[in-house]
Order: C-alpha cells, then sequence, then structure tokens
C-alpha cells in the first residue's frame, strides 16, 4: 500500500545530485548510492518486495543526501524504512547486543572494570571478531561505575532550588560511559543561573532503528515523549540534549521514521548549544577563563542534518584562547554502530579517511565533537583526543585542566 | 539569532549577494534547502546571448547599453548597464581568489559546446571551455577528437558530432571521435546507472591514473590538436590535472558540460560557498524557511523547519530562492505563488497561457517570465500590496526576463544579487 504522506520519492527528478554527496557512495561501489537505493527502487519495493537489494544496507543513514537534494526527497529516511520493513528482522546476538545500548549499560556498569578490562584482552577481541562478527580492530568506550543517574540523585534537591531550569536527556553515553560530560553539562548550566533536572526514561532509539527493532524504538521513543513532556510541563522547561544524535532522533526520527507524535516535545527540544547560544546573545554569559588551546572542530552529520553546527561554532567562538580550526564538514563513518559490524568496518574506514587526514593536517591539541561515536572512530583512527564542546566550555568556566 | 543579513536560498545569486556584504564585515547567514541550480548548469556565466528576434547577441554589454532603456522592468533595467558589468567583474575576481579562473572573450560571447553538440552563446567560462589559445586554434581550423569513456552514458560523441557538423561554425572542421577506457573499469561496472561524471572526477582527482590516460588519449585522437572529453576532471585539483594532461598529451584538453551532476557547475558552488566560508559567512545547508513576521514595512524575522520555533532576525533580508525548479515559486491549479512569504506574484492567471504548445518554443514559455514583482530597489510587496523595504529578491526568482531565451540567467543571478549587496550597504552608510 502506498500511504500517500510518504510518496516524497516522486518529487525525485532524478538529478543524481544526492550521490554526489553521499559518502559511503563514495567509499564503496558495493552501494548504489542514495538515488538508486532510495527513490529510484522504493517504487519497485512498493510493488513486489522481492525486488529489494540487499546493498540499502550499506546506507549509514547520516542524512547528507537529505541536505543536498533539491526537490526535497526524505531519501535516506526511505532507505532506512525499507531496511526494517522489507529485511527480516536479524536474530544476531551482536546485533541485539549493539541495539539495546541500555540493557548492556545496565549490566556493564556493574562490573565496569571487569568489562573494561576483559573488552581489550586480545583473545577476547579474537573471539569476538571470529563469533560476533565485531571487528577485532574496533576499540570499545569505557563503561563507568555505576550511572549518571546514581550521581544525580544525590544532588537533584540543589538543582531543583534554581529559579530556572531545564530538562536534560543524557543519553546512554553519559549514563553508562561518561559521566564526567554529564556533569560538565550541570557545571555550565549552573554558572548560568539554571538548574538541571534530569529525565531518562529510555534509550532514544538510536540503535534501535539501526539494527531494526523499530517496535522496541516505538515504545521507547513513546516513553520518552511522555516522560520528557511532563518534565517540562512541571518547570516550565525547554529540554536539551547534548549528543547530536539523541536530539536528532527526539526531535526527526520520531516524527518523520516512527511516524509518532512529538509534538508534545517539539517545539521546546534543543540540542544543548542551540541553548546555550540562545542565551549568550541575550546576555547570559558567564564568566570565562582563556584555556589556550589550539583545537580542531568536526560537525557530526545528524548536528548538520538539525542544522545546529553554527550554534556550537559560535559558543566555542566566546571562549578567551581557544584557537579553532573548523574542519570541513565530512562523515566520520562510524554511524552509530554500522562501524562496529565487520562486514561494514573496512567502509566505515574509508568513509572517514578523508576526516582524518583533514585532522591530521590542521595538527591540534585536540578535536571537539557534539557526537560520541564520531569522538570514538577519531580516538581511534587518530592518534587525537576528542572533547565535546560542553566539556571544553565547562574547563573554560571552572578553570579546570583540560 | 540575529544577523546583519539573512539570505535565504543558496544559488549563485545568493552566495554572490553574501559574498559581497560578508567582504565588509558584515554577519550574514545563507539558508538553503538543498544544492543549487548550479548543480544543473554548464559553469558558463551567460550575459546575454540572444535577442528579441531569437538571433545570436555577439557583443552583450553594447546590447545592453540599448536592452535596457526600452525594458525598464527587465532585471538587467533594475540594475543599469554599468552595474551588471561592475558585478560580473567582481564576481570573476571572486572566483579568481579561490583558484577559478574565468574566461571572456573581450567585449564579445563565445560559444560553449553542449553535450548535444549544440553550440550556445556565453560570457564567462572555465579555462578548459573557453581561453585564448582554444580560440586560435579553432581559428586555425584545427582537428577535433570528441572522446569518451567506456561505460559512461551521458555522453554520445557520435551525436554531438553530427550536430557539430551542421552548424556552419563547423565546416572544414575535421571532427573524429574515440574512446577511453578507465585501467580498473571493472569495480564501478558493478553499477553501470551509477557511472556519472562524479564517480569519473573523482577517480581523476586520486591521479593515479594520469599517465596512463595521457596515453590513451592521445592515441585515440590521433593527430588532432583537441581533445573534447565530457567535463570531469576532477572537482578539487581540475586546474593541476587540467595542465597536466595538457602537457603529458601536448594537445588541448576540452570539457563538455554534462548532464547533471554538472562538475563545472559543481566547482563554481564549491568555491562560491568556500569564499563565503573564508569571509566568515554561515552557510546552513538542508533547512528551509518556512515563513516570516513582517510588521509594518519590515520584514522582523524568518522561521525554518530546523529551527523549532526560533526565528532568525535580521536587519536586512535577500530572497533568493530561485524559480520553479528550485521551489522559489510553486504553481498551484490556478495560481501561481510565492511560498514563504506569499509576496505579490507577476504571472498570468489564465493557466493555459502559461506555457507554449512546443517544447523548445521559439518565444520561450511565458512562465519563465513568472516571478516575485518588485520595485527599483529590488523590495517586494506583500499579497495585500504592502511594500517590504528590508527584503531585496534577486536571482532566478524575478519576473520580466526568460533565462533560456535570452541565453541571460548567469549574469541575472550574479548582478541582481550584487545589487542587493549594493542596495543594503548604501542604506547601511
Ligand atoms: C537546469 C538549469 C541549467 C542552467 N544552466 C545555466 C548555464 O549554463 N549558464 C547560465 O548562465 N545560467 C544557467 N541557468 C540559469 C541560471 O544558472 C540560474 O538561473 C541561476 O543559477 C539561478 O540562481 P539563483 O541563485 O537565483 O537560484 P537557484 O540556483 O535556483 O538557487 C535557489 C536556492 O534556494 C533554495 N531555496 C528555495 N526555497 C527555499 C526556502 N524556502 N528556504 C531555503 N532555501 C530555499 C534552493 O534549494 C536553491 O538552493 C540554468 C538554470 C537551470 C534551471
Ligand atoms: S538529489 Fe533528490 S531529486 Fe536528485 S536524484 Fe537524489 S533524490 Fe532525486
Ligand atoms: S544517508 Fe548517508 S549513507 Fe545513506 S544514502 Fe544518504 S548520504 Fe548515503
Amino acid at each position: 500500500m502506498i500511504r500517500l504522506q510518504n510518496i516524497s520519492f516522486d518529487h525525485c527528478i532524478k538529478c543524481t545530485v544526492c550521490t554526489v554527496y553521499c559518502p559511503v557512495a563514495r567509499a564503496t561501489h558495493h552501494f548504489p548510492g542514495p538515488k538508486q537505493s532510495g527513490p529510484d527502487t522504493e517504487r519497485l519495493r512498493i510493488k513486489s518486495p522481492e525486488l529489494l537489494d540487499e546493498s540499502l544496507k550499506y546506507c549509514t543513514n547520516c542524512k547528507r543526501c537529505e541536505i543536498a537534494c533539491p526537490s526535497n526527497v526524505k531519501i535516506a529516511d526511505i532507505i532506512q524504512s525499507s531496511k526494517w520493513r522489507y529485511f527480516k528482522k536479524s536474530l544476531r546476538p551482536r546485533d541485539f547486543f549493539l541495539a539495546h545500548t541500555d540493557l548492556m549499560g545496565s549490566v556493564a556498569t556493574r562490573a565496569s572494570l571487569l568489562v573494561n578490562f576483559f573488552i581489550k584482552l586480545p583473545p577476547v577481541k579474537l573471539f569476538l571478531d571470529l563469533f560476533f562478527r565485531i571487528p577485532s580492530e574496533r576499540r570499545f568506550p569505557k563503561y563507568a561505575r555505576g550511572s549518571f543517574l546514581a550521581w544525580y540523585k544525590k544532588h537533584r534537591a540543589e538543582q531543583e532550588a534554581f529559579a530556572e531550569r531545564a530538562v536534560y536527556f543524557p543519553g546512554c553515553y553519559v549514563n553508562y560511559n561518561n559521566h564526567e560530560l554529564g556533569k560538565d553539562v550541570v557545571t555550565v548550566l549552573n554558572a548560568m543561573n539554571i538548574g538541571v533536572i534530569v529525565s531518562y526514561e529510555k534509550c532514544c532509539g538510536v540503535p534501535l532503528i539501526a539494527n531494526g527493532y523499530i517496535d522496541r524504538a516505538r515504545k521507547n521513543a513513546l516513553l520518552n515523549i511522555n516522560s520528557l513532556a511532563a518534565s517540562a510541563a512541571e518547570s516550565g522547561a525547554r529540554i536539551i540534549s547534548a549528543s547530536s544524535s539523541c536530539s536528532f532522533a527526539l526531535k526527526h526520527e520520531y516524527r518523520n521514521l516512527l511516524e509518532l507524535d512529538n509534538s508534545a516535545i517539539f517545539d521546546s527540544l534543543d540540542y544543548i548549544t542551540r541553548f546555550i547560544h540562545e542565551r549568550f546573545l541575550k546576555g547570559n554569559l558567564p564568566e570565562l577563563k582563556p584555556v589556550r588551546l589550539r583545537a580542531a572542530y568536526h560537525s557530526p552529520c545528524h548536528l548538520e542534518r538539525m542544522g545546529g553546527v553554527m550554534n556550537t561554532i559560535e559558543v566555542l567562538k566566546k571562549i578567551p584562547g581557544l584557537d579553532l580550526t573548523i574542519l570541513h564538514s565530512e562523515c566520520c563513518g562510524i554511524a552509530g554502530t554500522y562501524g562496529f559490524k565487520k562486514e561494514y568496518y573496512r567502509v566505515s574506514q574509508k568513509v572517514g579517511a578523508e576526516l582524518f587526514k583533514r585532522i591530521e593536517r590542521a595538527d591540534p591539541q585536540i578535536v571537539i565533537t557534539d557526537c560520541e561515536t564520531c569522538k570514538w572512530q577519531i580516538e581511534m583512527s587518530t592518534p587525537y583526543r576528542v572533547e565535546h564542546p560542553v566539556t571544553v566550555l565547562a574547563r573554560s568556566i571552572d578553570g579546570g585542566k583540560l | 539569532m540575529r544577523y546583519d543579513c539573512v539570505i535565504i536560498g543558496g544559488g549563485l545569486s545568493g552566495l554572490t549577494c553574501g559574498i559581497r556584504l560578508a567582504e565588509t564585515g558584515a554577519s550574514v547567514a545563507v539558508i538553503s534547502t538543498g544544492m543549487s541550480a548550479l548543480h544543473f548548469s554548464s559553469g558558463s556565466i551567460d550575459l546575454f546571448g540572444y535577442n528579441g528576434e531569437g538571433r545570436t547577441v555577439y557583443r552583450p554589454f553594447e546590447f545592453l547599453d540599448e536592452f535596457v532603456g526600452s525594458n525598464p522592468r527587465h532585471p538587467y533595467a533594475l540594475c543599469g548597464a554599468r552595474q551588471v558589468r561592475e558585478a560580473l567583474f567582481y564576481f570573476r575576481g571572486q572566483l579568481d581568489l579561490e583558484g577559478i579562473e574565468l574566461y571572456n572573450n573581450d567585449e564579445s560571447n563565445h560559444f560553449h559546446v553542449t553535450t548535444l553538440g549544440t553550440l550556445k552563446p556565453t560570457f564567462f567560462s572555465q579555462r578548459s571551455v573557453f581561453n585564448e589559445k582554444i580560440r586560435l586554434a579553432f581559428e586555425k581550423k584545427s582537428m577535433i577528437a570528441a572522446l569518451n569513456f567506456e561505460g559512461y552514458r551521458d555522453f554520445y560523441p557520435e551525436l554531438a558530432v553530427i550536430n557539430l557538423r551542421r552548424n556552419v561554425l563547423f565546416r572544414n572542421i575535421e571532427i573524429i571521435t574515440g574512446k577511453i577506457v578507465y585501467p580498473d573499469y571493472g569495480d564501478p561496472q558493478r553499477n553501470p546507472f551509477e557511472y556519472r561524471s562524479v564517480d569519473i572526477a573523482r577517480i581523476f582527482d586520486t591521479e593515479r591514473y594520469l599517465e596512463e590516460l595521457a596515453v590513451q588519449i592521445r592515441n585515440a585522437a590521433s593527430g588532432a590538436a583537441f581533445a573534447a572529453m565530457p567535463a570531469f576532471l576532477g572537482i578539487s585539483n581540475f586546474k593541476r590535472h587540467h595542465k597536466l594532461l595538457q602537457e603529458l598529451t601536448g594537445l588541448l584538453i576540452y570539457e563538455i558540460p554534462t548532464l547533471p551532476p554538472s562538475i563545472l557547475g559543481m566547482r563554481i558552488d564549491n568555491a562560491l560557498k568556500s569564499r563565503f566560508a573564508s569571509l566568515g559567512g554561515v552557510y546552513i545547508a538542508g533547512d528551509t524557511v518556512t515563513g516570516g513576521s513582517i510588521s509594518g514595512e519590515r520584514l522582523e524575522s524568518v522561521v525554518t523547519e530546523n529551527g523549532g520555533g526560533s526565528a532568525l532576525s535580521a536587519g536586512s533580508f535577500v530572497l533568493a530562492t530561485g524559480s520553479f525548479f528550485s521551489g522559489g515559486l510553486v504553481s498551484e491549479f490556478s495560481r501561481v505563488r510565492e511560498p514563504v512569504l506569499d509576496l505579490k506574484v507577476y504571472s498570468d492567471a489564465e493557466r493555459s497561457r502559461w506555457y507554449a504548445p512546443e517544447f523548445f518554443p521559439r518565444r520561450g514559455h511565458p512562465f519563465l517570465e513568472y516571478g516575485v514583482e518588485t520595485d527599483e530597489r529590488l523590495n517586494p510587496k506583500t499579497g495585500d500590496g504592502r511594500r517590504v523595504k528590508n527584503l531585496y529578491c534577486t536571482g532566478a526568482l524575478l519576473p520580466y526576463y526568460n533565462p533560456i531565451k535570452e541565453g541571460s540567467g548567469g549574469g541575472v543571478a550574479v548582478s541582481t544579487g550584487y545589487r542587493a549587496a549594493e542596495l543594503i550597504l548604501e542604506g547601511n552608510s
């Protein structure tokens, strides 16, 4: 059946501009590119699902094709929804583990030292490679001890005491892997006289969508929409996320891909640098100490798609002593869980090669980016450390070392 | 968020305007839904190619001097002939800074060859399309080899040659055709439908096969002075490849603009964006302006699809959203509409008069002359007739000219974009 609301493939004028800007089509000829995998073959799939072509699994959902398309075709959405509509659900344990980040996180954080130790051992890596098809070259992000939520509980009262508050969605990465980033968000907002109300029901759903667990993703999405809307209504606050991919999912994927009504949070939800930048412009600029650092900024694909890059750049420009090179916009190649799969690992690294080259040419002391998976990819593939813009801002506020 | 100027539409016109403004230190943001008409264009900038009778115009500036007097509503008349010249040479200077040299035939038009082998009069072209050496070799009636890469489906040299031979300018010129094969053709063959100009340009950009290709080109050209090939000598480093390939082959390498995506057009797009960014301009890609708030005679702010309710405000705004093709104008069943602010549009109420019955009518299709009506300061009016004084309309969005019939699209986009910037700067000082 053709749903009338989703026939943007019909607006395609076959100009191939999307394919020009697709980083995967550039890296491998096994992927025919967005035009062919999206609008061209969607009409065939609608007629007969047997005409499905495996090659569309190569798409990383980076959305660069949609940014380029002059006819506003929702190319990546077409490809993503075809993936889960027509392919049988993957029964691979690997895909299950990669998709369920919150489940994995809540187990792993209980024994983080052990997990972090084991996952680095060569025999374990070999085992994962052979039996799970997770490439042994891939480095895993470390798990933290306990959860960010547990830390937050101890500080909730002081945060609720602020007159102005913002609802913060930390996401799995902050909750299970990097509590420090969550604390940096608190440092920055507190310095701006804003309290942080943490609301975290479930994983935003990005890895679930990427691995075809759509029902689960929808369930998570509904829970998140409701809990975020409720927290925001209570304090009349804006909702923020410091992960570009979580923000993108909450705002756009829920609506366009999962076809859910997220209007209760749509207008009040911001990626964090938009929120901060708007307040800077209104004069709420905390006192900033010089950081004396040469940094290169990489803009993640999903932040590009949301049009949020300029906010991050403007916020970073306010930090005294930060010598900033803006890297040419390129995909890093990891695309969430994509780069964790053996069958895509090579393509993933080839996509990122151009970015890695540019980083090396800029030769910064650190790289700054808004996305946690970009961070893993860059830290694994180059010798540079990667920090979140909010972390850099927090160090400029508290004078701590970067 | 607040800027000195927000430009809606990042094509030839919006970017020219943005560069001129950013150069003065103004804070400028360009918002653009998707890639612009440059990805479809020849990469040559047309100024005025054909007169009212459809005859070729040889000296376009001379022609303009008279033309603007008798066509006061034409975009060129709104700029004035002198400013059109100023704009075009300013544009050339800016591209030069980004390493793209544009060549003109002095005060005259020159021709570029299309994929079908027809000739188009134009004013500025890239080095591989027009320069002094090409002109001299052509005047000497040197032999031409039209070459193609095997497997590339967007160019048929045999077809192009049939058309060229029909042209009086090519009388007594020997034209042969030939083929070259990519050393690793095996891989792209998996998806022959996607073997487009960019795929080939990217292989050129690696420079791996340049020497092998040079040998092939020399053999295929067997004694010709020109090797004419579809334009795919690379996107980022084409100047270097062009020079190297000419040295290695001893031939003049001529580029023919291809079907979209057009590499020649993309080079200009890249150069303009890079120039704009280096002047501190902010380019917001992939977002659509959906409306704005007008109070009194001023547009205060605009909202975008991704903005989530937060508005972009500015001292002045430029609407450079292009024509129907780019979504600057939309046709409903019984009217033509400007979708962002519902500005007053010049068109015909009777749908059957929008187009001519033939596909390529001599007098052009009327709809190409529709657009947002403005006064001489490029200010439009709202649907209910109020003038908006800090909003300037430029480029393909404007009415009273026909880019195809006149061969004037690029020139109008550049000069009205430049004109808007000058008007904004005048107003500020
Ligand atoms: C197919 C084709 C080939 C051409 N070839 C040539 C040629 O070879 N030589 C020549 O001189 N001229 C050529 N022209 C004419 C000339 O190039 C164009 O008229 C000129 O490029 C128009 O520039 P522009 O900036 O006015 O509009 P466009 O290039 O159309 O750019 C408009 C931009 O605005 C964006 N936009 C639209 N609505 C919105 C919105 N609501 N919010 C945000 N962004 C929006 C669009 O995505 C687009 O990027 C050609 C035109 C076409 C259509
Ligand atoms: S860019 Fe858009 S219109 Fe062009 S081929 Fe791709 S989907 Fe179709
Ligand atoms: S989403 Fe990214 S990888 Fe997928 S088709 Fe579009 S550009 Fe290519």
